[in-house]
């Protein structure tokens, strides 16, 4: 919030019009929105949830729901931080036809219909009037409106800060605790949500010690003090991590200590019509008196339980308020007020009014007897809500403390300590001491060899008299609430709810503070509990014959100030990462179709699938592969860490050999394939399919990381290669061209594994091949990726050699029945089911992992199967077709293509096993109708794989 | 109107016939069936308050488009339940069947999403493939043509999905309990189970022990731990699930929209505020706490899909525990090893949909003694048996 507010101290008046609801109003430089309104005589700023009913300015510091708006165009907006800027537009909400006037305020009357969850009780019968009922509200639900000529086009940024402390809050204590970290010689970091330091003593200047000033500029210029403001601190997650959002930017902070001098707000009281425009909180009408310069033309009755309520008063009344009487709380004030007429042991009953206060009716705290004051504002300092929730998000227990009303620290998170008021200590110089104490106590926790230290409890602290804050002598029963039976005491603002709505969910059984929330919906609006928890609280300890301890407080989630989407994501949306292989440019420049591949982007085609079908098996074809996920293992103990990982055997693969490997999770599911080569004696290369390149790299490391006594050492080379595929019958003689390597057969027969040079540049050479031919694997570095492609299709070109893409590459491992895991397979497919159980060698002495469930599902034998089949008319259903028996589901169809090789329909589906053995007959749904297919044992072609080994 | 209580508080008996651990929609939905079968001598215990569990913290879609034929009759028959239960329980649960759209961004996607759609018509359930087109009527917001790195190629339209008052429904089901004559006792932690020759005895409570010979651990996030007392261990895994919300805006967005390449859905309530989800945190973890790199992926994902919520703020995330399974589908039955010893668990993260449906059937089980077939799936010994249900490709996002 503040975000563009800037302290104006000094600057000079300029004047500019903003508009409002259509209306042209006045701003002088510096003001809030909210400021320019209440100058222009503009009370009324919002309509209220529910009723309807008019609300004005009640926080002035961005806590209360009661000025949310729609500011050019960004919807619950609150304009009491928020700067008037020349020509902006803001609208009010939740009204119509105006906020001014709204015909909906007929809910206000209605509300006998409404009580609290009447929408649980009603609408609902007979069945068909739900809907009915559910349009009606959706039309008038929610506050903001969508506004649609926004796009995520904001310019974000994201920051990442690291400190040894982090200080939330520039009041007092914080400016003391900062001061203090810092010159015992730690870094520290200092973030506000004010647009300059001092906290509230920048809007109650009777308080601000002349020194003010001077703390101030020692902690700007402290050369190992960073300051932040108009920064809001809106988590703080594990570890000390905080999220901050400064405008359009967030902040990630990582903080060794972090001290929360994040001090208190004040309470509104709950009476009748307390939510009447007029009504404010004291510490609003000060900050709109000395930060905003505005008046308060008519006179002012001001209810008070403490000493802020008589520096309001006088503060008031030097700008020219009439004070018409002060409603004193207490029986015995310390305070006084000369001239001042005063109620002591007074409160107010209800405000009167339609749409502002024109007077207030007060009584004995017993109730009576009644009088009348009239008045246009009525000004309320009735006691803080401490500022708490990072201390409850990051793990401190807080307990209910009477003799301050707040709740206190009773146990510290790790390296987390707090400081002034929102450890119960309202007094400048015990705040300023108790700021001090933490700043040393961090300091030294970031000194002493467990950096985990934190704070004693604040109890502990609190030897130092605290006054100010509350009443010190007996606590009346929950003078929260004023004594009276009216229905209309708003507790909480967001959501109309009353005390009296509490008291009958707790009547109800909702009488835990958690459901009480839930049912009521009390504190579950914009403001998040800031102005309503207390009161809420107080009313259901009162109702439950509990005490507020008991009582308890519902949970503090972040973020602590409501937090844009856009802010979140910072650039991320309009960035998206996009991952281009090293040959990305030249498959551009020769018109392949790109597809999405993960992040990646592959070629799909680049002529025709039947033209690269036919070089590829006639002559020669090149693939880029180079998004294979790439590992080096070295080490020792690889062949042992392999003979764990995957079920078939690699203590016996021999150097400069390759195989072929599945890899199971410990149920037996397949996860991923690939390809593993003995390079050397302790020296590995493996691939991973495309989409798990990631996966199977965190699937290695997991294990690792439980065995460190293995000598394994994991390095993911997968950007540091491009690959390619270089497949066909004349492959050998294309790459013989650029290499002096003896590429024979007897020298690198099928399966080899060998580091040779092509094309000048030291590859990875692997003789596989997925698509059923004789081919090689090249993996050269990647800066290398483009010219050994290039060379190739050079040394290619007499043979008539075509690059082609992964439709062709499908089609032609399709032929093959190599399938394609994720694809082809699913989460629940193992490799004894998935045609390979070949490759499952449970005979392994040692355990690797999944073989207990291989085992089990070996001795059960097979349920499905994934077969190849050939359909037997000549049509290509969807993919996904399903395969019927008896017209259920028997399984489905994972693959599908047109095969020259086959002559016809061919595809990998999942059938009952009954059905699986070559020759059998399936039945598969095309457009509802059946047809048959016929499963095949052999690859469709080259079933004996002659040509892959030739 | 005058307010009536929903649930009275009790005394702890000191024998129950049936005792149910867990005060979610689960253990109350049981315990609601239970009492209209005649079995009413029976007490919810719950640690906290009902639906401190998952049961208070869900997002609320209810669907039946799931995949394998075994949970497509089962969450179907929840939703027939769900439709009924507003009369059933005289308490507005305010089901919104205002349709469910799972999105896909690329080739895959379609196809698993166009064998779901095969697989549920072929259920009787009303599920299809739709295309950019339609999808753009359907959701008039959704970015399907504008810029997008993942542009939306197709989705699973399924009407009859939508969301759901989940605390409403754990309150009118405790509130069933209630009047059915069972005892809801919330503040009560189970810390102990006694077992004799194989046979449960009694269990032992922070506010005294009570024989029982029947024991059901509905107990979600906690369900390993409480198997634990027993010796039982079960293939299960606790997650955390995070969840945001947003402030409200006028309704703009009537259906519930998933995407798993995004790994982000979205729904936006009658009161305006749109609620957003992802997937489970990675690493297993009891921590109710979130995190705020949860909330940076989902506000870049939903971005994608609604760019103009860029202004648009969050006002609270949380966090839950899910019991997650290896095929993403419950366990729901006894165990041969401990007599009296049942469970529904294995909820993981798209539980509250199947409360109806499990609580009826479980009811019918622990009544009878006797396993209804639709149950069968779903038994504990699946896992010996190597008979998974197979629900990650429809479950894993869209809960
Ligand atoms: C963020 C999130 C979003 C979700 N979204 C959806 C969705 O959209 N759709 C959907 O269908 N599902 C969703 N789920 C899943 C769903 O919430 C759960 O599967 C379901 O609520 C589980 O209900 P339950 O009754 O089994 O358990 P819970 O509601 O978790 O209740 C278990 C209870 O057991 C109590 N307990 C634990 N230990 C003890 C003990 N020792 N003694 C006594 N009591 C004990 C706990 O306090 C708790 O209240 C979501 C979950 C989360 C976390």
């Amino acid at each position: 919030m503040n975000e563009q507010l800037s302290d104006d101290s000094q600057a000079t008046p300029v004047t500019y019009e903003f508009e409002f609801d259509g209306q042209r109003v006045r701003a002088e430089s510096g003001q809030t929105v909210a400021g320019a309104l209440h100058s222009a005589g503009e009370h009324i700023v919002s309509r209220s949830f529910k009723y309807h009913r008019p609300r004005g300015l009640l926080c002035m510091s961005g806590r209360c729901p009661n000025c949310i708006c729609t500011v050019d165009g960004t919807p619950n907006v609150r304009i009491c931080t928020q700067a008037a800027k020349p020509g902006m537009v803001v609208k009010s909400q939740n009204a119509w036809p105006s906020v001014k006037f709204d015909l909906l305020r007929i809910f206000d009357k209605l509300h006998r219909l409404m009580p609290v969850g009447f929408y649980y009780k009603r609408m609902y019968k007979p069945r068909w009037m739900w809907p009915v009922w559910e349009k009606v509200i959706r039309r008038i639900a929610g506050l903001g409106k969508l506004d649609r000529s926004h796009g995520a086009d904001g310019v974000y940024d994201k920051q990442n800060l690291f400190t040894d402390v982090a200080v939330i809050g520039g009041g007092l204590a914080g400016l003391h605790a900062a001061l203090a970290a810092a010159d015992a010689g730690v870094s520290v970091t200092l973030i506000d949500d004010q647009p300059a330091l001092g906290g509230h003593l920048r809007h109650d200047p009777e308080l601000a010690e002349s020194r003010l000033n001077e703390l101030i500029s020692r902690v700007a210029s402290h050369p190992a003090i960073n300051v932040i403001s108009s920064a809001t601190v809106f988590g703080c997650y594990d570890e000390n991590y905080l999220g901050i959002q400064q405008g359009q930017r967030m902040i990630r902070l990582r903080a060794a200590q972090v001290i929360a001098a994040t001090g208190c707000w004040e309470r509104p009281l709950v009476f009748e019509n307390n939510d009447l425009p007029g009504v404010m909180l004291a510490s609003a009408a000060q900050r709109l008196l000395h930060l905003d310069k505005c008046r308060f033309p008519g006179e002012v009755v001001i209810v008070t339980d403490n000493a802020q309520g008589y520096r309001a008063a006088k503060q008031l009344r030097a700008a020219g308020t009439r004070i018409a009487a002060i409603v004193d709380v207490r029986d015995n004030p310390p305070e006084s007020l000369e001239g001042v007429r005063r109620f002591l042991g007074h409160t107010v009953i209800s405000a009167s009014g339609s749409r502002h206060v024109g007077g207030v009716v007060i009584a004995p705290l017993a109730g009576h007897p009644k009088q009348t004051l009239s008045c246009r504002w009525l000004v309320q300092a009735v006691g803080f809500t401490p500022a708490n929730s990072l201390l409850y998000q990051n793990g401190c227990k807080l307990r209910y403390d009477e003799s301050v009303d707040q709740a206190i620290v009773i146990q510290h998170a790790p390296a987390m300590h707090s400081a002034g008021a929102v450890n119960g200590l309202h007094d400048p110089g015990n705040a300023a001491a108790d700021g001090q104490r933490a700043g040393k106590a961090a300091a030294e926790a970031l000194c002493s060899p467990c950096h985990r230290v934190s704070d004693p409890p604040a109890e502990n602290n609190l030897e130092i008299p605290r006054h100010g804050g509350h009443k010190e002598e007996e606590s009346p029963p929950c003078h929260y609430v004023a004594p009276s039976g009216a229905k209309k005491k708003f507790v909480c603002l967001c959501e109309d709810v009353t005390e009296k709505d509490i008291c009958d969910a707790i009547d109800e059984g909702y009488s835990n503070i958690e459901t009480l929330k839930r049912y009521s919906t009390v504190s579950m609006g914009p403001c998040q509990g800031k102005m309503c928890q207390a009161a809420a609280i107080a009313i259901c300890a009162r109702h439950n014959g509990q005490s507020i301890a008991e009582t308890g407080v519902t949970t503090a989630r972040p973020p602590e100030q409501p937090l844009p989407l856009g802010v979140l994501a910072g650039r991320a949306v309009h960035f998206s990462l996009v991952r281009r292989t090293p040959m990305h440019a030249w498959h551009e420049q020769h018109g392949a179709k790109m597809g999405d591949a993960g992040n990646w982007k592959r070629p799909q085609v680049y002529t025709s699938v039947t033209q690269e079908y036919e070089a590829v098996r006639q002559r020669a074809g090149l693939i880029d592969v180079s998004t294979l996920g790439k590992i080096e293992l070295r080490g020792r103990d690889v062949v042992k860490f392999l003979e764990f990982i995957y079920p078939n055997r690699f203590a016996n693969l021999k150097v400069g050999r390759v195989r072929y490997g599945v890899i199971c999770d410990d149920a037996g599911i397949i996860l991923d394939d690939g390809t593993i080569a003995r390079l050397g004696e302790d020296r590995f290369f493996l691939t991973t399919t495309t989409g798990n390149a990631d996966a199977i790299d965190s699937w290695f490391r997991w294990w690792l990381a439980a065995r460190p006594q293995w000598d394994v050492r994991l390095t993911n080379v997968s950007g540091s290669y491009a690959a390619m595929n270089l497949a066909g019958p004349r492959s050998r003689e294309v790459l013989k061209k650029l290499t002096d390597a003896d590429l024979s057969r007897d020298a690198m027969p099928y399966l080899a594994a060998s580091e040779i040079q092509i094309a000048g540049v030291p590859a990875i050479v692997l003789r596989i091949g997925f698509v059923g031919e004789l081919g090689y694997e090249i993996h050269v570095p990647a800066q290398f990726g483009q010219h050994v492609w290039e060379a190739i299709l050079e040394a290619g070109r007499e043979f008539n050699i075509a690059p082609f893409g992964l439709e062709a590459q499908r089609l032609l491992r399709l032929e093959k029945k190599h399938f394609l895991p994720g694809v082809d397979t699913d989460a629940l497919s193992n490799p004894l089911e998935a045609d390979l159980p070949w490759i499952v060698k449970l005979d392994k002495e040692d355990d690797f992992i999944g073989k207990r469930s291989l085992a089990r599902s070996l001795q059960r034998g097979s349920r499905n199967k994934l077969v190849a089949f050939q359909l037997n008319e000549p049509i290509v259903p969807d993919l996904a077709s399903l395969v019927l028996t008896n017209g259920k589901l028997g399984g489905r169809i994972t693959s599908i293509g047109q095969s020259p090789a086959a002559g016809g329909t061919i595809g990998l589906a999942w059938i009952p096993a009954s059905l699986s053995r070559n020759g059998d007959t399936i039945q598969i749904q095309i457009n509802g109708r059946l047809v048959d297919a016929v499963v095949h044992d052999e690859p469709f072609y080259d079933p004996s794989g002659e040509k892959l080994k030739s | 109107m005058v307010s009536q209580r929903m649930w009275r508080e009790h005394e702890l008996k000191d024998q129950y016939d049936v005792v149910i651990i867990g005060g979610g929609v689960h253990g109350l939905a049981t315990a609601y069936y239970l009492t209209k079968l005649g079995v009413k001598n029976i007490a919810v215990l719950e640690a906290k308050y009902i639906g401190f569990g998952g049961s208070g913290r869900n997002t609320a879609i209810v669907r039946s488009n799931y995949r394998t034929p075994e949970g497509i009759a089962f969450y179907d028959l929840s939703v027939k339940l769900y439709e009924q239960l507003a009369a059933d329980l005289d308490f507005n649960v305010m089901f919104s069947q205002h349709g469910h759209l799972t999105l896909a961004h690329n080739e895959r996607g379609v196809t698993g999403l166009t064998e779901r759609a095969n697989t549920n018509q072929l259920m009787g359930v009303n599920s299809r493939i739709i295309f950019p087109q339609e999808i753009q009527q359907i959701v008039p917001d959704l970015n399907v043509f504008g810029h997008s790195r993942f542009p939306i190629q197709a989705a699973l339209y399924h009407p009859p999905g939508g969301i759901i008052r989940h605390d409403a429904v754990v309150w009118a089901y405790a509130r069933g309990v209630d009047r059915g004559g069972g005892h809801v006792h919330q503040k009560t932690e189970v810390t102990a189970i006694e077992v004799q020759n194989g046979q449960v005895e009694a269990v032992d409570t922070n506010r005294g022990r009570i024989k029982t010979k029947m024991v059901l651990n509905a107990t979600a996030g906690y369900a390993g731990l409480i198997s634990r007392m027993v010796g039982l261990e079960i293939p299960i895994e606790t997650h955390p699930l995070q969840a945001a919300v947003t402030e409200p805006l006028k309704p703009f967005l009537n259906s519930v929209i998933v995407s798993s390449t995004l790994h982000v859905y979205v729904s936006q309530t009658d009161r305006g505020e749109l609620v957003l989800g992802a997937e489970v945190d990675d690493h297993a973890s009891y921590s109710l706490r979130g995190t705020l790199a949860f909330l940076e992926g989902a506000a870049i994902h939903l971005l994608e899909l609604f760019p103009h919520l860029a202004n648009v703020k969050i006002l609270r995330q949380w966090a839950g525990l899910c019991d997650m399974t290896p095929d993403y589908s419950p366990i729901m039955g006894g165990t041969p090893d401990v007599k009296g010893f049942y469970m529904t668990v294995g909820w993981g993260t798209y539980g509250f949909k199947a409360g109806p449906a499990s609580g009826y059937l479980m009811a019918e089980l622990l009544a009878s003694g006797k396993t209804p077939k639709r149950l069968e799936p779903f038994a504990l010994t699946r896992f010996y048996d190597d008979c998974l249900v197979g629900e990650k490709a429809a479950a894993s996002v869209s809960h």
